[in-house]
């Protein structure tokens, strides 16, 4: 039994030491994704805690066969989701420029972070997929588990997303050889 | 793996994100504080003695014979016919006792009588042709 399954094992027990040490390893992950979904640090890091405790209270519904982390992402996911309300009003147009939470963390010099275009080029879902499989290494299946679509919609979103960012980069790329 | 792979992989590292000791206490208190559901299973059916077995089939007889008397127990209904009086509606029959057994018996005693007399005067016949 892997050490990830006996912490899973004791914190269904009702273990709240097992599952912090479950989490641990993905809080700060967790975090950074959830700061690309949420208009305010602060926000992000309420999602962030009401996703450890609702894992840890429906651990019991857990299904073996995922991955653990894709579920964790599913639920925060759900989560953040809920800051968009009954609308689903698109994260952009909560967040305040100023205090961009993402932005924030994102040194002054690396301000051509391409997940900072990635924000403006893509909407909510198409960029949480990319997010998922280039920044977390997820595979298609469990990335349609955790945004809760088919198999297709996720094949067919990321090579959308990565069509629409490299042609960011052609341009860029582009316009530096003009101005070079 | 790609160009466009590795840069948003590497930028996505750039990304500084720490947990802050503030957000730790806290989300340890919820945890601490948060209990978790426990997963709601079916009682495992308990096997249960023979006896119930025996019980419960000697009671599905009794009420299925019971059921089968209650039908049968029932008398059939009793057709009332209304009371007819036969006189009235058939009509009554004379029967003639009187028999008559001479106009039965007359010709053959007369044919008797016939035939003795005949018998009577062939002897005398007889008598005479012989000379007696």
């Amino acid at each position: 039994m892997s050490n990830e399954r006996k912490l899973i094992a004791a914190a269904k027990a009702g273990s709240a030491d097992a599952f912090a040490d479950l989490v641990r390893g993905y809080r700060e992950r967790l975090l950074r994704f959830l700061l690309t979904r949420s208009p305010s640090y602060a926000d992000a890091e309420d999602v962030l805690q009401d996703t450890l405790i609702a894992a840890f209270r429906y651990l019991h519904s857990y299904d073996p066969r995922w991955r653990f982390s894709t579920w964790l992402y599913r639920i925060a996911i759900r989560n953040a989701a809920k800051l968009r309300g009954p609308d689903l009003v698109e994260i952009g147009d909560l967040r305040d420029e100023e205090n961009d939470p993402l932005q924030q963390c994102i040194a002054d010099s690396e301000t051509d972070n391409l997940w900072l275009c990635a924000r403006q080029l893509l909407n909510d879902e198409v960029f949480a997929a990319m997010w998922l499989r280039y920044a977390e290494d997820m595979s298609v299946n469990d990335i349609s588990k955790s945004l809760d679509r088919s198999v297709s919609w996720t094949k067919v979103n990321l090579m959308r997303g990565r069509r629409v960012l490299e042609r960011h980069m052609n341009s860029g790329a582009e316009k530096s050889e003009a101005y070079g | 793996m790609d160009k466009l792979a590795k840069q948003l992989r590497d930028d996505a590292q750039r990304i500084d994100v720490s947990v802050s000791d503030e957000l730790d206490r806290r989300i340890d208190a919820s945890l601490r504080a948060a209990t978790p559901e426990t997963e709601v299973t079916r009682p495992a059916p308990v096997a249960r003695p023979p006896l119930f077995w025996w019980a419960s089939t000697i009671t599905g007889i009794a009420a299925a014979i019971a059921v089968i008397a209650i039908v049968n127990w029932q008398e059939p209904e009793q057709q009332v016919v209304p009371a007819v009086d036969l006189r009235a509606t058939v009509p009554p029959i004379e029967f003639e006792l009187k028999a008559e057994t001479a106009m039965l018996t007359a010709p053959l005693q007369e044919e008797l009588d016939r035939l003795q007399s005949d018998l009577k005067k062939a002897e005398e016949k007889v008598k005479r042709d012989i000379g007696l």
